[in-house]
């Protein structure tokens, strides 16, 4: 008997929160409680996500579907309710230079000719993403920019595996290091370090194939990374066959920090008889920040190793891409100093051109009026071998509207 | 002798090691937690994402949070966006297919309460970072939480049937025991109807609203949007013009504004807590200890500012 007052009392309890905290209807409703009534579907109407709807169903389906079922004629939104996430992102910069960088320092963008103050519309971002059925959900980046309109990234991620197993496939950037994965509105500095532009790839190693990846059952974050991707390396244009292999690791650091450690591999098929490209990376990421602050402190490095087996680089000897084993890297710290304001600096080593080792140091200060806009100012120094050097600047914009998703740590 | 010790020794550390829980619980927050933890009792081991002293908007997605997630029977999430920033990520790394959104072990706790703050008409981010479905800020309403325990208490019933009459006995002393704490809330908050106070952000919403009490206005212009000096004057103002006595800061923002609004009207700042577990004791501790005294702390340290 006590049982079943209660499983009432269970039963009534998460019902629809009517007329909050009202007794239950007794008899016929009132004109009063039908406008009450009215009003509440109409407040229902307005909530596309999660509104006022009803009982938490084992499988809930979208909330705002519950409310729909009182409206005659459907619902009015049930379109907009199945649209992706759309984002716009732009990006646009104005560059100094005081080296002709295109030939001294190859690079991607953004950068201006020697001793020019150009303004640079760098790139707009559409995002695309939903959750396409029950097993994937799929994400898509379009890029339009001054060289063209493009896919960045387009590709599928699964939701249901068994065995901690996840699987990405379609068009993506390859598993290899932290910057590399990131899309240029993510990172704190302007530009993708020098070292990463040469030895990897100018504007992200990314291109079609699959990563399978598998979280370890340890008490700390630990994914294994397998990815088989077509990539096209350095400056190269073409697309060739790639194995890559990443191991990524988080720890927490007491109560206000994180630290992640990341190792990868990449085995990448050139033209010509057992002609390969095998570049290793060691990627270091500390971020501290006090529980209830907005303020932080992120540490962050990579060091990559590449060697050409078997064929020449890109261009020969006097290409943009430096011959035989190269390496190269980064260091930088960023203080980031509540909701605001980031200040940050860095080091870079990369094998220049000629072969010996270009040095760049660079200073960031950023403002950020809100979570959706940014402006920073970049001034780096960079030393060629040889003796040259020059000052760059670089002021740059970004804005983003609709509804991006949020991004990994 | 002494193995008897060790065995005794074992025991003891035993529950520890392997807890005999039931279910692992995950909340997004130390509120949820909290209910959580009143409802399941020892059957459920809960564990919050952020802690009370963080600012929920902006808690970090650190990948080793999806490690506790990869394992979570429930997963509970405020909604309304509210984790929007963070959680998503987490989910998706955890590889665990059923928190998923409309998964069988995930919990929108929004999805039991009715929303306040539902934007009417059309609706951009010139008008601040709002969150679109409705505001998210309803843990500090006894009328909501009711309706959240018992959404909670459903699916752990749901999730783990041989526990039904445990959660189902506890849902009931837990709806008792709000009454009754209600009631005292109530009676103390009752000298006090109408009564405006100024704000941080429109997180007291629901709070005010079941309090009786007022937002004469917010120290931010716009949710999200910093406070500019003649948006403080105007508030200095009407603070002034009200004879608005309290400011309700929580304690993870940053009170310099609040304290300059103070300063010229003559209110009293008020450090509240944002959540259970939002605010330190002189000893460091992490106070209030569960959700009745949370809200016993946001009523004693409103109506006292109040007098």
């Amino acid at each position: 008997m006590v049982s079943l007052v209660l499983a009432s009392l269970l039963a009534a309890a998460p019902a629809p929160a009517s007329a909050d905290a009202a007794a239950p209807a007794q008899g016929g409703a009132s004109a009063d409680e039908q406008k009450k009534l009215e009003e509440e579907i109409a407040k229902e109407l307005g909530a596309p996500a999660g509104g006022a709807a009803a009982v938490p169903q084992p499988s809930s389906p979208a909330p705002a579907a519950g409310a729909a079922q009182a409206q005659t004629g459907g619902n009015p939104f049930a379109r907009l309710l199945l649209l992706p996430d759309i984002s716009a992102i732009g990006s646009a910069a104005l560059a100094w230079n005081h080296l002709d960088v295109a030939t001294l320092s190859p690079r991607g963008d953004p950068f201006a000719p020697a001793h020019t103050l150009e303004p640079i519309f760098q790139e707009l971002e559409v995002g695309l993403q939903a959750v396409v059925d029950p097993y994937v959900r799929a994400d898509i980046f379009l890029t339009f920019s001054p060289d063209g309109a493009g896919v960045e990234e387009a590709y599928i991620t699964s939701l249901r595996l068994p065995a901690s197993l996840q699987v990405r496939a379609g068009e993506l950037y390859a598993p290899f290091g932290r910057i590399n994965q990131q899309h240029g509105h993510v990172w704190d500095f302007v530009d993708r370090p020098l070292a990463l532009a040469r030895l990897l790839a100018v504007d992200g190693l990314r291109g079609p194939g699959l990563d399978v990846s598998w979280l370890a059952p340890t008490p700390w974050f630990a994914e294994l990374h397998l990815a088989y991707q077509a990539v096209a390396p350095a400056f190269d244009t073409e697309d060739h066959p790639a194995g890559l292999a990443r191991l990524l690791q988080f720890f927490d650091v007491g109560e206000a920090g994180a630290l992640g450690v990341g190792f990868s591999a990449a085995h990448i098929s050139e033209a010509g008889v057992n002609a390969s490209r095998d570049v290793l990376g060691t990627d270091v990421f500390l971020k501290l920040r006090p529980p209830s602050s907005r303020s932080y402190l992120a540490l962050q490095g990579e060091a990559l190793l590449r060697q050409l087996n078997g064929f020449e680089a890109a261009g020969g000897p006097t290409g943009p891409e430096a011959p035989g084993t190269a390496w190269g890297g980064y260091a930088q710290a960023v203080y980031r100093d509540g909701p605001f304001f980031e200040y940050g600096a860095r080091y870079e080593r990369a094998p220049a051109p000629s072969g010996g080792p270009e040095n760049r140091v660079s200073a960031l200060a950023s403002w950020l009026p809100s979570e959706f806009e940014r402006l920073r100012l970049q001034v780096s120094y960079d030393r060629l071998p040889g003796g040259l050097d020059g000052l760059e600047a670089l002021l740059h914009l970004e804005f983003i509207i609709g509804a991006h998703g949020a991004h990994p740590f | 002798m002494k193995a008897h010790f060790l065995v005794a020794a074992l025991l003891l550390l035993g529950p520890r090691s392997t807890p005999a829980a039931a279910l692992r619980v995950v909340t997004t927050t130390e509120g949820l937690a909290a209910l959580a933890r009143e409802l399941g009792g020892d059957r459920v081991e809960v564990t919050s994402l952020s802690r009370g002293i963080q600012d929920p908007h902006f808690v970090e997605a650190n990948p080793t949070l999806a490690v506790q997630l990869r394992q979570a029977d429930l997963l509970v999430d405020v909604g309304l966006e509210l984790e929007i920033g963070w959680l998503p990520p987490l989910v998706n790394q955890s590889r665990n297919p059923d928190i998923q959104p409309g998964g069988r072990r995930r919990l929108i706790a929004a999805s039991a309460v009715e929303v306040m703050e539902l934007p009417s008409g059309p609706m951009d981010r010139s008008q601040g970072d709002l969150h679109p479905a409705g505001n998210p800020h309803f843990m500090s309403d006894p009328r909501r939480v009711g309706r959240v325990a018992a959404a909670i208490a459903a699916r752990l019933c749901e999730l783990d049937p041989t526990g039904k009459e445990i959660y189902r006995a506890r849902l009931t002393s837990f709806e008792e025991r709000l009454t009754a704490a209600e009631t005292g809330w109530r009676a103390a908050l009752a000298p006090f109807q109408g009564r405006r106070v100024v704000a941080h952000h429109n997180s007291l919403t629901y709070f005010l609203d079941w309090a009786g009490l007022r937002a004469t206005g917010y120290l931010e212009p716009k949710p999200g949007v910093p406070p500019p000096p003649s948006h403080l004057a105007e508030l200095v103002g009407t603070v002034k013009a009200e004879g608005v006595k309290a400011i309700l800061v929580e304690s993870y923002y940053d009170r310099r504004s609040a304290d300059v609004v103070a300063g010229h009207s003559g209110a009293r700042v008020v450090s509240i807590p944002g959540d259970v577990g939002g605010s330190k004791d002189e000893r460091g501790a992490l106070e209030p200890a569960d959700w009745f005294s949370y809200m016993t702390t946001l009523v004693k340290l409103v109506t006292g500012a109040l007098q």
